[in-house]
């Protein structure tokens, strides 16, 4: 019991810590620049890395949120890749 | 005259040609403007659409085949496994993903399980609040590592499976993110409050820690846990990882000392420790993780206690003029009855990022009973 009262109390702590920004992040913008470079980065530590042909604009917005959640992305870093994603997407459809 | 007269009609039908293809052109010209202006419009469309529409879903996923040729056995088709999992989301707020295996046994019967069925709502760019069964956070070849096409072998590394040393999933809450960098340096974590994992005998009689979900702390309190994890360099990261409470174990008649109550209930101390590292540099990739799990005694039960702990290190190439990548790796489990290590050295063929077929050597030796066992693997993965 003791254990779980002391990881409530730093949970707790971790919120409020983090309450500032107590908000979903929506409508906030990308950047793409830094998304090639988190991609890179972080993609390919667990897995061969999937390029962004592979999936549609909007399917890459549900696997993006998958892996910020098993890659322990932010929010900001997700919109990024995502962002990086969409850009590349748009100019391979464009050609 | 008739000299004069050839030449106008040579120079007319010149000119006329001329101004023939220089309609053309403008044509062309004109098509390519509204081609463009059409793409536009189309791309506009898209991601108004897009925007829009906040709830959907996505079927992504895994398929593998598996061949075996083990020394002391037959070859055969040893596996089929098709994995699905469904993502579902509401805007940038909510995220649901759920991943169910089937696989088809020895005996023809199709077995599903439900790997994981989680909803994360994000309460911030640093913390996502996880609820339901989720994969266990503690290392990361069971959380990241154990999909067919991103594993690098045909198999999973000792005590790396179910009912080995690593935990597998748990039924709980958690909190997970990525942080805010710190000197310059990217970090992430995960806790976990769940239900506490089980411990008996398998109908082989082995002694087994279960941590596989489960919707009843069978008594025992409920297990908290975590991983911290630093990545120093781009494509490196090292992990900590866990987890402390009780674990739950149901007497039987073949295992409760000194009385006749069984079916009873009782707990045990339970902790799990966890290291992990990942390197991914240019085509060469490195992976290494340790994870240990202790269980205490209880003295109504004649199933000993002890340490479960496995480890393994695994190295593997891509080359850039072919598609084929090198693989070896070294793995070690042990518990109180039984210690095991395996070399398994592998070739893989890339088809594709996401479609490999993979062929490896497999050597692995009992250590308890100094019996080698050798095997030929090949799978076919898939990832989409």
């Amino acid at each position: 019991m003791k254990i779980l009262i002391k990881s409530s109390l730093l949970t707790l702590a971790l919120l409020t810590t983090m309450s500032s920004n107590l908000v979903a992040n929506e409508n906030k913008v990308g950047d793409p620049i830094n998304g090639v470079q988190v991609w890179a980065d972080v993609c390919a530590r667990c897995h061969n890395v999937r390029p962004p042909e592979d999936f549609s604009k909007r399917a890459w917005e549900y696997s993006m949120n998958h892996m910020r959640i098993r890659a322990g992305l932010t929010g900001q870093e997700t919109r990024d890749i995502l962002a990086f994603l969409r850009d590349s997407k748009t100019q391979s459809d464009a050609q | 005259m008739r000299t004069r007269l050839s030449s106008l009609a040579l120079s007319t039908f010149i000119a006329l040609c001329a101004a023939n293809l220089s309609a053309n052109d403008v044509d062309m010209n004109q098509l390519q403007k509204d081609l463009e202006q059409l793409k536009a419009k189309t791309s506009s469309m898209e991601a108004q659409l897009e925007s829009n529409s906040k709830s959907g879903f996505q079927l992504a996923g895994y398929a593998a085949f598996d061949f075996k040729s083990a020394q002391d056995g037959n070859a055969e088709f040893s596996g089929v496994k098709f994995a699905p999992i469904f993502h579902a989301k509401y805007g940038d707020i909510f995220q649901f993903e759920g991943e169910i295996e089937f696989t088809t046994d020895t005996a023809g019967e199709t077995v599903i399980e439900l790997e994981y069925a989680a909803g994360t709502i994000f309460l911030n760019d640093y913390m996502g609040l996880q609820l339901g069964k989720f994969m266990s956070p503690l290392g990361q070849f069971v959380q990241n590592q154990h999909p067919s096409w991103i594993n690098k072998l045909p198999s999973a590394p000792l005590g790396f499976g179910h009912d080995g040393a690593a935990p597998t999933s748990y039924v709980g809450a958690a909190l997970r993110g990525g942080l805010p960098k710190v000197a310059g340096l990217r970090h992430n974590y995960a806790l976990f409050v769940a239900n506490a994992p089980t411990f008996g005998q398998a109908a082989d009689g082995d002694t087994v820690v279960a941590v596989t979900g489960k919707t009843s702390t069978n008594g025992a309190q409920l297990n908290v846990g975590g991983r911290y994890a630093l990545n120093p360099i781009g494509g490196m990261e090292i992990g900590i990882s866990g987890a402390y409470g009780k674990i739950a174990e149901q007497l039987t008649a073949t295992t409760i000392i000194g009385g006749s109550v069984a079916d009873q209930l009782i707990n045990r101390d339970y902790a799990a420790y966890g290291a992990d590292f990942m390197y991914n540099i240019n085509s060469f990739d490195i992976k290494a993780e340790y994870i240990q799990q202790d269980i205490g005694e209880n003295d109504l039960s004649q199933l000993v206690g002890g340490t479960w702990k496995a480890v393994y290190a695994q190295f593997s190439y891509q080359f850039g003029s072919v598609p084929l990548e090198p693989v070896i790796r070294y793995s070690k489990y042990s518990n109180p009855e039984a210690e095991k290590s395996q070399i398994a050295a592998g070739l893989n063929y890339l088809f594709a990022n996401n479609l490999i077929v993979k062929i490896a050597y497999e050597s692995t030796n009992n250590d308890t009973t100094s019996t080698t066992s050798d095997s030929v693997q090949a799978q076919l993965a898939f990832g989409f």
